[in-house]
This record gives structure tokens, sequence and C-alpha cells, in this order.
């Protein structure tokens, strides 16, 4: 099916957002317009201050904007309460952190049952299989009673990327999601998720300024100065990295 | 829930140092907790026991005799018909005695003591037995006429032995003084203050000095199956009595001898009984305990204060440690309650665990100290009406201890709970630090 002929799943329209910092206002976001369809697997590219993390915050309800319309799965996050916004993200969005951010004093397992106990829908059994199911396709079963401190960086990666899909999220945000990996393993984590959003349909967001990590992308949004510059392929995008780079 | 106590749980694993230092001091605050309580619950029993035995019942019906408006006696005149209908109104008795009362001067040929004295029917006295413990001589004795029992402590000072004999000297209701030589029958172990002003006679040597007739005694003693029934007795008697046609004194909870000045002043002559209670009796005695509660209350909020500034402490270094994993928490779903709920489990967990390892420390102190026999300075026996240190342990004030202290560090770790519970998800998840 044609992603673009389906509702999208986040809408952007005409967003702004402002940090103050003191007396000073410093514009992060400067009227984003952006839609993504469900099942899309989108880069938002472009370089450190750009307003990557700003948008994804947005879209990932954890933040407000300052004036505009953000909507997720067909909700107006501006419209909705601090727990309301708090369910959507339980069991709507799934996040993958740029330093993992894994509760330590748990194991593999219960870091990835985490949002499963949150949601109160399964029961142990079934929660039990659907997260070792999970752990499978990261390859990481064997290491279930693992803390997060005896795993490598990929591998705690890994970990994230099962605890953002346990819940079966319609939306996964990633920021940098290989930023703090090795370029090997950071292939991994990109392959990883791709198959995941092949095999599972999940509509995958993730932001990087990394020309081979976004050439998995089905389209590429670039950002600069707090704006969209333009909507790329994956190739496109690369031939203007190279261009921009030289 | 379980996993939020599992993180709980872990977390204080993993800050061991932390959480020992704190733990250590709230199991050291509580310890000291149910060593008090079990002090002051022993003085209690001990006092209780004691005076109860020694110089009350659990409910008294004495009173005072005047002759002239200005002189009284503390006497109750026809006292077997008293002790009569008491039977009849009170099914909660355990038992009744009477108990001749006075104020003498007791001489040796060294040396001289004013003291109080009782007069008792030993026979008919079950429960001193239990309390007195005689060092020489025989509690049997005292059935002989003419015989005193004496406490170590006076025998010491009258330098007198058994079989001795002192002189006991006293006015008589009509105001001209009699004096009876006795012998020494027993010394009994000192019991605190009360060793330093009682001394039992028979009762027919106490009527004897007094000058008094057969039917007349000092005060009956009431003691009731149980305990919580004393003011319903108390109430209960007033009545009955009333109706029989005696005339009552008002309710003055004091001791008999503390109300000599007001009877005196009073223009009523002829008998008027007074219904009081063991407390009132020993109410002289029992600020003891008060003061003893009062400085255990005053020790155990400064100590619970420097206590919940430690938790709050360690919860705010607690937070700021780990305000990325509370924005990594919020931003996959957590509700701010649940956020909430997580740091005040650790609080839970920290006092629960730091409070019973002190109560089963307390528990094992009280339980030492009662099997080490410790004997106490005479100074300290006085207040506590024993010669030996004994902490009752009560499993109602153990828990009690327990649930207090958990209840305060938990209530105060409420704030900075809820301060981290209000973090907003994107500043807690950028935080540096």
């Amino acid at each position: 099916m044609n992603a673009a002929a389906k509702s999208p799943i986040v809408s952007i329209t005409n967003v702004t957002k402002d940090y103050t910092l003191g007396k000073v206002v410093v514009p992060a976001l400067r009227g984003v317009d952006l839609q993504v369809h469900a099942g899309e697997f989108i880069s938002i590219a472009g370089p450190s201050g750009s307003g990557k993390t700003t948008l994804l915050n947005l879209i990932g309800c954890v933040d407000t904007s300052t004036t505009g319309v953000v909507s997720v799965a067909g909700q107006d996050t501006q419209k909705l309460s601090e727990r309301q916004l708090t369910d959507l993200r339980l069991h709507t969005i799934g996040f993958i952190f740029q330093s993992f951010n894994l509760v330590s004093v748990l194991t593999v397992f219960q870091n990835v049952e985490f949002p499963l106990l949150l949601q109160r829908k399964l029961d142990k059994a079934q929660r039990k299989e659907r997260v070792m199911q999970l752990l499978e396709q990261v390859g990481l079963a064997s290491h279930a009673k693992h803390r997060p401190n005896e795993l490598s960086g990929g591998q705690r990666q890994r970990v994230a990327v099962a605890r953002a899909l346990v819940t079966r999220p319609q939306l996964v945000l990633a920021d940098e999601p290989t930023a703090n990996l090795d370029s090997v393993t950071g292939q991994h984590i990109i392959d990883l998720m791709k198959e995941l959003n092949q095999k599972e349909g999940t509509t995958f967001i993730f932001s990087t300024h990394d020309a081979k990590v976004m050439s998995h992308a089905n389209a590429v949004w670039r950002l600069a100065d707090g704006k969209i510059l333009d909507k790329l392929s994956a190739a496109e995008a690369q031939q203007a990295m190279a261009v921009g780079s030289h | 829930m379980l996993q939020l106590f599992l993180i709980a749980f872990r977390n204080l694993g993993t800050h061991r140092r932390r959480t020992l230092l704190l733990g250590g001091a709230i199991a050291g605050v509580t310890a000291l907790l149910v060593i008090l309580n079990g002090l002051s619950n022993g003085m209690a029993a001990t006092m209780l026991r004691s005076a109860t035995t020694l110089s009350t019942g659990h409910v008294n019906v004495a009173g005072f005799y005047k002759v002239t408006a200005g002189q009284s006696a503390p006497v109750v005149t026809g006292y077997p018909k008293i002790i009569e209908q008491v039977r009849k109104d009170v099914p909660e008795l355990d038992y009744i005695v009477h108990r001749g009362r006075g104020w003498v001067k007791m001489v040796s040929d060294t040396s001289s003591l004013q003291v109080g004295l009782g007069g008792i029917d030993v026979q008919a006295e079950p429960g001193i037995r239990n309390v007195l413990q005689v060092k020489e001589g025989s509690l049997d004795g005292l059935a002989e006429p003419d015989t005193v029992l004496l406490f170590e402590k006076q025998a010491k000072r009258l330098e007198v032995k058994v079989g001795d004999t002192v002189t006991l000297s006293a006015p008589t209701m009509r105001g001209t003084n009699n004096t009876v030589d006795v012998r020494v029958a027993a010394v009994a172990a000192n019991v605190g203050l009360m060793s330093d002003f009682n001394v039992f006679v028979p009762s027919k040597t106490l009527r004897a000095l007094y000058q008094l007739k057969d039917d007349t005694t000092g005060a009956i003693y009431l003691y009731l199956k149980d305990l919580k029934q004393v003011q319903t007795v108390q109430a209960r008697l007033r009545q009955t009595l009333a109706a029989s046609g005696y005339e009552l004194m008002d309710n003055d909870p004091r001791s008999f001898w503390m109300k000599f000045e007001v009877v005196n002043r009073e223009g009523w002559t002829g008998q008027k009984l007074d219904i009081t209670n063991w407390e009132d009796e020993i109410s002289f005695i029992t600020w003891t305990l008060t003061a003893l509660n009062g400085l255990t209350g005053v020790l155990i909020f400064v100590l619970l204060v420097i206590i919940c500034v430690g938790i709050m402490n360690t919860l705010w270094i607690a937070i700021r440690e780990r305000t990325r994993e509370i924005g990594t928490l919020r931003a996959i779903g957590m509700q701010r309650t649940r956020v909430l709920a997580m740091f005040v489990f650790e609080a839970l967990t920290l006092g629960l665990l730091g409070t019973v390892a002190g109560a089963l420390l307390g528990l094992a102190v009280c339980l030492s100290v009662n099997a080490a026999d410790l004997s106490v300075p005479d100074v300290v026996a006085v207040f506590i009406m024993s010669e030996k240190l004994h902490l009752a342990v009560n499993p109602g004030s153990v828990v009690g201890s327990v649930l207090f202290i958990t209840a305060c560090t938990t209530a105060i770790s409420l704030i900075p709970s809820f301060l981290a519970a209000r973090l907003k998800p994107v500043t807690a998840m950028h935080h540096i630090g």
C-alpha cells in the first residue's frame, strides 16, 4: 500500500518552539510543517543545533510547542492533559535514546518488560512470551538475566530497541540511535530497526547526521536553523550531504 | 507495584554505604525507642505491682473520721459492714483486704525514723507475698502480735536485725501520744520509694497503738480481676455506698495523706468515705513516669528530625543522580503518581528495614538486660521501685515504634518524591549531572 495514501500518524503544522534562557529567547523551531505516514522509515537529518531533538521531543509528546499544531495518532497533543499525554506515550510511542537510558538496577528482561507492566494489559505468562520473543529478535535472549552494565554499547541499544517495541507501538522515535556506537554496531542497529519496520509495519522516525545511516530511510527530512529545508529520498540526501561536505 | 519495590530495593543495594549509614541511624533510633519504652513499661509495671500491693488497692474505700471539725483521722469505722456491701456490689472483685494506716516515729537504740505504718492481717494478704522478698526472718512472723516488718534500708539506718525491738510512737485520735514496742519479725528487700516510708505491723498492733475499735480500719483495698474495670467499679461504688446512706467525700485524685489539710478545714464531723483508685494514691510518684515519657518524647523527636533531614537529603541526592532515569521512565509512559510511589517506596523500604532491625536490636538489649538481672544504683531504685532493672517488652509498643518511625520516614520522603514526580520529562531526560 502506498504510505502517502494513508492518514498521517504524525502531522505537524506551522510549529514553533522557543526556549527562554534568562532574558534571551532562543528559537529552536521556526514554523515547521511535516507529515509522516504509518509504516514509513523516516530520517530527520541536520547539523547539531538544527532542531532535530526538539522536533522529536514534540512528536514524542515529552515537550509542547510554543505555537502550531502537533498531532500524533490523530490526537492534537496541545489539547491533552499531562496524564493523557503520558498514556499516549505509553500506548502509541516507543523511544530509543542516544545513550540507551536503561534502568541500571533492572535486568535486560525487566527493562524490556517494564512498559508492559505500566500498560497492565498482559498477564505474567503473556508478558514473558512477548519479552522473550523480542529478545530473540534482537539476539539477546541469552542475556535476559544480565544487568545493563554487563552489556556492550550495541547490546544495550538492542535492549533499548526491544523496550521501545515491546508494547507494539504505532510509532518509534529514535534520537541519534547510533551516535554512541561504532559504525559496525550502528549498522546492525539500523538493520534491526529496518527489519522490524518491514516485518511489523512499525513507523520509525530517527534523527541522525550520519549519511550512511540515513541511506536506509524511505525519506529524509533535512532541518537547518529550526526550519525544514526539504524532503529528499535517501539517495538524494546522501548526494546532498556529499556536496555539502565538499 | 512489585517492579517499583524491586527498583527501590535494588537502588538501596546499589548505594550500600549510604543505605547502611541511614538505615543504621533509623535502626539506632528505633532501638532506643524500644529500650526507653521497655524501661517506661517496666517502671510502670513495677510501680503498679509494688504500689498496688504495698500501699493501695486497685480501688480503695477509705476516708476520714472527725471527732471535732479540725481533728481528723484516716480511718473507716464499721468496716465489716462496708466489706459485706462491697462484695455484693463488685462482682469484678478478685480479693479484698483491709489495712490500718498511720504515721509513726520508729525509734531504735541508736536512731529513729518517721514512717508510714500499714496494719495488715498477713494470712489474709495473698498479694504481699509475691511482692516482698524477705531477706531475713519470715513474713509469717507478722501473724504474731507486736511485730514489725522493715525494709533493708530502714533496718540498716536503725541498726536493727530480726529479733530486735523498736518503739513505735504516734498520736492517737484523742490527741495523746501512745507508744508500742514491737519486735522485728522480718526484713524485706528494698522496693524503691515504697521502702523509704512504709513498715508493716499486724492490724491488732496498729489498733492498739491508735486505740481504735475492732471494727475500725484505715482503708479497704479492692483488687480486681481486670485493671480496666477500675473506673467503672469506682463510679459504681460511689453510687451504691451513697445510696446506702454513707457520706462520701468529693472526688480528689490525691493520696490520703495529702488531704489532711483540706479535710481539717471543712466543718463536718463524723465519718466520711473517700473512694480512690491506685493512680490517685501513688500520683505523687507517677511523675517519674511522666518525666521519663516526656524525656523519651523529646529525645526521639530530636533524633527523628535528624533522621528525617537525612532521608530528605538522601532522596535529594538519589533524585539528582537519577533525574535522567526519571525522564526516561516518564517518557516511556510512567505516570507522575508512579514516580512518586517509586521514591516513597525507597524511603518506605529503608524505613521498614531500619526499624525492624532496630526493633530486633532493642528487643535483644531488653532481653539481655532482664537476663543479666542488673542492679541499679540506690538513686535510680527509689524512682523505679525496684533494685533490679527490668525492661518490660510490650509487643504492641514494639510494633507501634516500628510503625511510627517508618511512617515518619515515609511521610518526609513525600516532599522530594513529589518534586521528582513533577519534573517535566524533557527537562529530566536532558539533565546533566
